[in-house]
């Protein structure tokens, strides 16, 4: 009995450590962004984490009381990821997006070169793809309502 | 419905029997109250009830399942040194058609292997979904077809 | 009993930790915005689950126990809604898939959505 309490007050502390380490984790994308939705994305793995905290803690101190923090604390979360959301919807995006991409498309272009061959090959063929939503459109629009197999073929 | 409601009346009157309002002995008396409505399935009509009840526990086995293979494969993804993905967004057609079913499938997509519902097309006929290896949509559709919305309309129909 | 039900919530707490881990790692390495969905979505929920779940068994109480599964059952319910929600808000928007995409079937139909309504 001893020892297995022993074992588990070890994988507590070490869990804490675990948990830390991955809110530290989580911190850097929520710095790191680059965009609004990936912030967002991060801030709600940390409300995750934190209630995977909680939990921890509650073993570790014997308070089941945080079992309905951890609960309260999952429904904030939650809301604050929808109300989040709609805002990114109704905001659209910024000129700071607008530059990211920009930047990040001419990094894309710079690089081939500098990789071998069959990587550079590769990576032509993303861009492509990324290119293809501009070009859809007007196939769209002749054909009033595509289905899927439809849409497969037409972009094999 | 009414069946479920004689369920649990039948596991009120066991912990008012045994005089014990645990959650333990309500369980108990749950199972034993599902019992004993299986032993008169004949006459009071509750064969559909039980069929019924197994097909959502099935369902409920294979998204527990599922998760946790999801889960294992985003580890190993996520932990292996070269990541090499091919990620993009495949229409998927639903054969579902209930509000319930397709945000139950839809939420069930998205904690399964590889794959995230991203959208529900206006006319309701069309679930996009992002998966994280988009190289084989025809192979992946036919396993959300086959796997879990043939699941849900076995359990919800 | 009770030496295995210590055990079993210990195991529990280490591999739901290692799930956090992992989650907040495939949050950082993946490339694009959707493709980190998928790991906070799914080895977030089961991480913070797995965790709840030794909370329950180390409790022992039945209150504490339905609470916990209660709250398990409530993240598995919200997280796919709330990253559905996000991914929608962000394809509407236009934050297009990144560039190792292989295949985008929505780009048609979301900009005859988007065009009319934004």
């Amino acid at each position: 009995m001893s020892e297995a309490n022993l074992i588990l007050d070890y994988a507590v502390d070490l869990s804490l450590w675990i948990l830390s380490l991955s809110f530290l984790v989580t911190l850097i994308r929520v710095i790191r962004g680059p965009t609004l939705p990936d912030r967002v994305l991060a801030l709600d793995m940390l409300v995750a984490v934190a209630i995977g905290f909680i939990a921890v803690i509650g073993i570790k101190t014997g308070y089941v009381l945080y079992v309905d923090i951890a609960i309260a604390l999952g429904l904030v979360g939650f809301l604050t990821t929808v109300a989040f959301a709609r805002f990114i919807l109704t905001r659209g995006k910024t000129e700071d997006d607008l530059l990211e991409e920009h930047n990040q498309a001419e990094r894309l272009k710079n690089r081939p070169p500098r990789h071998a061959p069959a990587r550079g090959d590769k990576q032509g063929e993303g861009a492509a793809t990324a290119e293809r939503p501009s070009a859809s459109p007007p196939t769209s629009s002749d054909a009033s309502a595509p289905t899927s197999s439809d849409a497969t073929k037409e972009r094999p | 419905m009414s069946l479920f409601l004689v369920n649990v009346l039948l596991a009120l009157a066991w912990s008012a029997v045994t005089g014990v309002f645990s959650f333990g002995n309500l369980a108990f008396g749950f199972v034993l109250a599902m019992g004993v409505l299986s032993l008169i399935r004949e006459q009071v009509g509750s064969v559909g009830y039980f069929s019924r009840t197994r097909r959502v526990v099935s369902l409920a086995l294979l998204f527990i399942y599922e998760l946790i293979l999801s889960a294992w494969r985003v580890a190993i993804l996520v932990l292996s040194p070269r990541m090499d993905l091919k990620p993009g967004i495949f229409a998927y057609p639903l054969k579902v058609d209930r509000d319930f079913e397709i945000t139950l499938l839809a939420n069930m997509i998205t904690l399964t292997p590889g794959t995230l519902s991203v959208d529900v097309s206006d006319d309701r006929r069309i679930l996009f979904v992002h998966a994280i290896d988009a190289s084989t949509p025809d192979q992946t559709r036919r396993d959300i077809a086959e796997g879990f919305e043939r699941k849900i309309m076995e359990a919800f129909r | 009993m009770t030496i295995a039900l210590t055990l079993l919530s210990a195991a529990f707490v280490l591999i739901g930790a290692l799930f956090a881990l992992v989650a907040s790692i495939g949050l950082l390495r993946l490339p694009d915005l959707y493709s980190r969905m998928h790991a906070a979505s799914k080895a977030g929920t089961v991480g913070s689950g797995l965790l709840l779940i030794a909370l329950a068994i180390h409790a022992g109480e039945a209150g504490v126990m339905a609470r916990a599964l209660a709250g398990v059952i409530f993240f598995l319910l919200t997280a796919p809604i709330s990253a559905h929600l996000l991914a929608k808000a962000a394809y509407a928007v236009g934050y297009r898939l990144g560039p190792t995409a292989v295949r985008d079937e929505m780009a048609s139909t979301v900009e005859e959505q988007t065009s009319g309504s934004i």
